[in-house]
């Protein structure tokens, strides 16, 4: 792995409200699996899906390994008016000719996270979750996938077995 | 390319959702914050929303009434975490426990991504 884009999103990332913690463990992950990789953390975008696709796109020219999408993966403002607005796997979705995607849902029907992994060119893209030990768990089992040269579908199954070992869930079913 | 796959995973967790609000919220330390309310309430916490001045969380295997019960312990040991404030007028609701919808009820998709909006609408 030679470059990898990270790309913050969340108004509350963008606007300080939130430190993001996110993107330098993913940086930090990278660098300790393949030192010599160049890693960009890009400016936070806010919570808007044209937003968030024009920058996929803008970024995808530059034939990157790997994009890293961080945030924005649950139902949120879908659910419940006072949470953030999720949009990085619809971007994602909107963006990716062919992807695999992985979603945990509570009981209560709500969309907990997405986890979306696809192809666009020689540039793989990936969606983590926000909250930090959701984001470096998912991180973690696509570095681990990867090592493991597990196709795309293979690296979502493990990003979201992953997130869903961070929930005290007991028993979990596909 | 080979067949892409788009599965659907149901987490049984019981959670509950706790919200502070009356914060001054700046520069929040989302992990540090967990970390501190997870030791005091024993069980997992997740910050799932935050804005400036209110801050909302997901409280997994555990009672509502002994959150509410501990409200001043809890806002006092908030004040621990980088990048929050407490004020005079910070207060703390904790939800309910989480409803389960039956799966089998929930209409499929385009009317919405998210199965709750879906099985809302179907009322």
């Amino acid at each position: 792995m030679k470059t990898v884009y990270i790309l913050p999103t969340g108004d509350e990332i963008k606007n300080g409200t939130v430190l993001d913690l996110d993107a330098p463990e993913i940086v930090r992950m990278t660098v300790k699996e393949y030192p010599e990789c160049e890693v960009i953390r890009m400016c936070p975008l806010l919570d808007i899906e044209d937003t968030i696709f024009n920058k996929i796109s803008e970024i995808a020219q530059r034939e990157p390994d790997l994009i890293v999408l961080i945030g924005g993966s649950g139902g949120g403002h879908r659910f419940s008016k006072t949470l953030g607005k999720d949009f990085t796997h619809s971007a994602l979705e909107r963006y990716l000719d062919e992807y695999s995607s992985h979603e945990i849902y509570g009981k209560n029907g709500h969309m907990w996270s997405k986890l979306v992994c696809g192809k666009k060119g020689p540039t793989t893209i990936i969606n983590v979750p926000g909250p930090f030990v959701e984001a470096s768990a998912a991180f973690g089992a696509y570095l681990n996938a990867l090592s493991q040269n597990k196709d795309v579908n293979g690296i979502s199954l493990a990003m979201a077995e992953a997130v869903l070992a961070q929930y005290p869930t007991g028993a979990a079913s596909l | 390319m080979e067949n892409m796959e788009h599965e659907y995973i149901i987490a049984h967790a019981d959670k509950s959702v706790l919200k502070i609000s009356g914060l001054k919220v700046k520069g929040l330390n989302t992990k540090q914050l967990e970390e501190i309310l997870s030791e005091k309430l024993h069980t997992f916490v997740r910050v799932i929303g935050v804005t400036g001045d209110n801050i909302e969380m997901d409280v997994y295997d555990i009672d509502p009434e002994q959150v509410r019960k501990n409200e001043a312990g809890l806002i006092e040991s908030l004040a621990l975490a980088e990048g929050i404030t407490t004020t005079d007028i910070t207060k703390m609701l904790c939800s309910d426990k989480i409803v389960e919808v039956d799966y089998d009820s929930i209409p499929d998709e385009p009317i919405s991504a998210c199965a709750r909006e879906r099985w809302m609408k179907r009322q």
